[in-house]
C-alpha cells in the first residue's frame, strides 16, 4: 500500500526556516514541501529540532523564515485561522481533570468559538460521528484519564480533528506506546491521509523502520538542519543514519521493503 | 447527563433560596415564621401586607436580610473565583487567595482601622489594597516581559503576600491604641456582623459582573486547563483569556474581602466539592459553584451568629467546617485529580 502519486497539490511549504531558543540553534534554514496526500515523517536525534519545526508550523513558536499552510502565508492568518487548517497532536496530554473523552474531544471545537460561547448539540454530534470514525465511540463517556496510551493517542488525534483540520501536525505519536499500539496509530494516521479525510500529516519519529513503513517522505535533520529529504528508502540510508546518530546500520531487503538494522 | 446529575443540579439551583429563607428565621430576638415572611412582604409590597409589628420589620428586613444576603453573595464570588482560578492553574488547591488579594485588602483594612477617623468606610482602602496586590502579582508575574507562566503567577502571589503580610504586622506593632489593634484582628477573622444594604448594594454589582463574566466564560475554563502549548494550538491566546479571568475573580474577591474580611476555605471546598458530585467540566462547575458557595456562605454565617451568644467571625467557623471536610474530600477523592 504505497501513497498516491506524488504529483498532488502543495499543501504545505517551508522555506529556509530558522529558530533559536535564546543563543541556541534549533532550526537552520530548514526547508521543504509536502504535496496533498502524503504522510511526511521527521526523523533525527533528540535535540534535532523534530519538535521544534512542527510547533513552528503550527505557529505556537514563530520562527523566521516562511511557511504556507494549504498556499496561504502562515504568517499573515490568525491564531484561530492556523487551527482551523491545521490540529496539534502532542505527544501526551497531562490531564489534571478527568474530564470524560468526549468533553475532550469537544476542546478541539474551541477556535470556532469566542471567549463567551459553547459548543452547541450539533457539535456534540460531529464529535461523536469523529470518535465513531476511529472506531473509539465507546470510549466517550470514560474519564480520559482512564485511558490506555493508544486509545488515548487515538483521543488526541480525535480533537484534532474535531478541529475541522486538514492538516495533521502528531509530536512521536508512537513515543509510550506498545508495539501493537504504534503500529495501530500509524495505520490510522496513513489511512486518515491517503482516504482525503486529511490533506497531509507530518509526524516526528525515532524509528526509521516505521518511516519507511508509514510514510510518503522522510525529512532527516541533524542539529537543525536538513540532511535529506526526499522518499523514506532514499533518504535513510545506512551511510546517513550513521552519520546522524553515530552508529552502524545495515539495510535489508525484504519482499520488496527496505529494513533498517543497527548493529554493534 | 445522567438524571442523578440533572437532580442534583436543580437542587443545587435551589438550595440558596431555601437558605435564605430558613436563615431568616434564625435569630437571637424570637420571631415566628410568619411574622418573618409577613415583614419581608410587607417591605417589598408596602400597600398590599401590614407588617406584624415594626420590631420585627426592624429586625428582619433591616439586620437579618441585608447580612443573609451579603453573605450569599461574597460566599459565591469566593466559590466562583476559586474555581475558576483552578481551572485555569490547573490545580484543584489553588483558592482565590492565592494572587495575593486577602494580603492586600488585609493591610489596607487595617490601615483604615488603624490611622484613619473611625467612621471612614474600611472597605474602601481594603478594595483598593486587594486590586494593587493583584496588579502588583501580575506586574512581578510578568517581569520576564511578555508571557507569564503560571508557576511564575503563584511565586508572585506568595512574594506579594508575603509583603503584604508583613506590612500589615507593621500597622499591627504601630497601631496607636489596643482598641484598634482588637478592630483589626477582628476584622481579619472575617464577619457579616456590619453588612447592612449599603454594604450589600456596593458589592452585589461588582461580583455580579465579575461573576457573569465567568459563568460566560465557563467552557473556555475547560480550554485554558489544557497546557499553554495545547491551547495556542486550538487558536487560543492563552494570556489574553487568562488576564480577563483573573481580573474578573480579582475583582469578585478583592470586593468580598473589602466588605466581610478574610473568609478561609470556602473558596477551595465548594469547587471540589462540586466537582465530586458532578465531574469536572466547567460548564457545570463554574455555574454551580456560585450557586452552592452562597448556600454555604449563608449556613456558615447562621453558625457564626447564632451558636453562641457572642457572635463568632466567620473566617473561624469556616476554617473549622473546612478542614476536616477537606481532609475527608482529600482522602476519597484522589481519583477525581489522578
Amino acid at each position: 500500500m504505497r501513497g498516491p502519486a506524488m504529483s498532488g497539490r502543495t499543501v504545505i511549504k517551508v522555506e529556509g526556516l530558522t529558530y533559536s531558543y535564546g543563543p541556541l540553534k534549533a532550526l537552520r534554514g530548514v526547508s521543504f514541501e509536502v504535496r496533498e496526500g502524503e504522510v511526511v515523517s521527521i526523523v533525527g536525534p533528540n535535540g534535532s529540532g523534530k519538535t521544534t519545526l512542527l510547533k513552528c508550523v503550527m505557529r505556537i513558536l514563530k520562527p523566521s523564515g516562511t511557511i504556507y499552510l494549504d498556499g496561504k502565508r502562515l504568517s499573515e492568518l490568525g491564531m484561530r485561522d492556523v487551527a482551523k487548517l491545521a490540529g496539534y497532536v502532542p505527544q501526551e496530554h497531562h490531564p489534571v481533570f478527568t474530564y470524560r473523552v468526549i468533553d475532550f474531544v469537544l476542546l478541539g471545537r474551541a477556535p470556532h468559538h469566542s471567549m463567551f460561547s459553547a459548543p452547541s448539540r450539533k457539535e456534540v454530534e460531529l464529535c461523536m460521528k469523529v470518535l465513531k470514525s476511529l472506531g473509539i465511540e465507546h470510549l466517550a463517556e470514560r474519564p480520559y484519564t482512564s485511558l490506555s496510551g493508544g486509545q488515548a493517542q487515538l483521543v488526541l488525534i480525535a480533537r484534532a480533528l474535531a478541529q475541522g483540520a486538514k492538516i495533521l501536525l502528531l509530536d512521536e505519536p508512537t513515543a509510550h506506546l506498545d508495539y501493537s499500539n504504534q503500529f495501530k496509530v500509524l495505520k490510522v494516521i496513513r489511512e486518515l491521509t491517503h482516504s482525503g479525510r486529511v490533506k497531509a500529516s507530518i509526524m516526528t519519529l525515532h524509528d526509521p523502520n516505521q518511516a519507511m513503513l508509514f510514510s510518503d517522505k522522510a525529512v532527516l535533520l541533524k542539529d537543525g538542519e536538513v540532511v535529506a529529504v526526499g522518499k523514506p528508502e532514499d533518504v535513510l540510508t545506512p551511510e546517513r543514519l550513521r552519520d546522524v546518530y553515530g552508529i552502524e546500520f545495515t539495510a535489508l531487503r525484504h519482499k520488496g521493503i527496505s529494513i533498517i538494522i543497527p548493529y554493534l | 447527563m445522567s438524571r442523578r446529575e440533572d437532580v442534583l443540579k436543580a437542587l443545587i439551583f435551589l438550595s440558596p433560596v431555601a437558605a435564605v429563607l430558613f436563615s431568616a428565621l434564625l435569630g437571637r430576638y424570637p420571631l415566628g415564621p410568619r411574622e418573618v415572611y409577613e415583614s419581608v412582604l410587607a417591605a417589598l409590597a408596602p400597600g398590599l401586607i401590614h407588617s406584624p409589628s415594626r420590631v420585627a420589620e426592624e429586625i428582619v428586613v433591616y439586620y437579618r436580610l441585608p447580612r443573609i444576603l451579603t453573605a450569599g453573595v461574597v460566599g459565591a464570588a469566593l466559590s466562583v473565583s476559586g474555581a475558576g482560578l483552578q481551572a485555569m492553574f490547573r490545580n484543584p488547591l489553588v483558592s482565590p487567595y492565592i494572587l495575593g488579594i486577602s494580603a492586600g485588602a488585609g493591610f489596607g483594612a487595617a490601615l483604615a482601622i488603624a490611622f484613619l477617623p473611625p467612621n471612614f468606610p474600611v472597605e474602601v482602602t481594603a478594595f483598593a489594597f486587594g486590586v494593587l496586590a493583584f496588579t502588583l502579582t501580575l506586574m512581578i508575574a510578568r517581569a520576564g516581559g511578555g508571557e507569564i507562566p503560571v508557576i511564575s503567577l503563584i511565586l508572585s502571589g506568595i512574594i506579594v503576600t508575603a509583603l503584604f503580610t508583613a506590612a500589615l504586622s507593621l500597622v499591627k506593632f504601630v497601631a496607636p491604641n489596643p482598641h484598634r489593634l482588637a478592630a483589626i484582628v477582628f476584622w481579619l477573622m472575617g464577619s457579616f456582623a456590619n453588612s447592612g444594604w449599603g454594604e450589600l448594594s456596593r458589592l452585589t454589582p461588582l461580583v455580579l459582573a465579575s461573576t457573569a463574566v465567568l459563568v460566560a466564560m465557563r467552557w473556555r475554563f475547560n480550554v485554558l486547563s489544557l497546557s499553554d502549548e495545547e491551547v495556542k494550538a486550538l487558536g487560543i491566546n492563552p494570556m489574553r483569556d487568562r488576564l480577563i479571568a483573573l481580573s474578573a475573580c480579582a475583582l469578585a474577591t478583592s470586593s468580598s474581602v473589602a466588605v466581610a474580611g478574610i473568609i478561609g476555605w470556602a473558596g477551595l471546598m465548594i469547587p471540589h466539592i462540586v466537582r465530586l458530585a458532578l465531574g469536572p467540566d466547567n460548564r457545570v462547575v463554574i455555574p454551580c459553584s456560585a450557586v452552592l458557595g452562597a448556600t454555604y456562605m449563608v449556613l456558615a454565617d447562621d453558625v457564626a451568629r447564632c451558636l453562641t451568644p457572642e457572635e463568632i467571625p466567620i473566617g473561624i467557623i469556616t476554617t473549622l467546617l473546612g478542614v476536616p471536610l477537606f481532609a475527608y474530600l482529600l482522602r476519597r477523592a484522589s481519583r477525581v485529580w489522578r
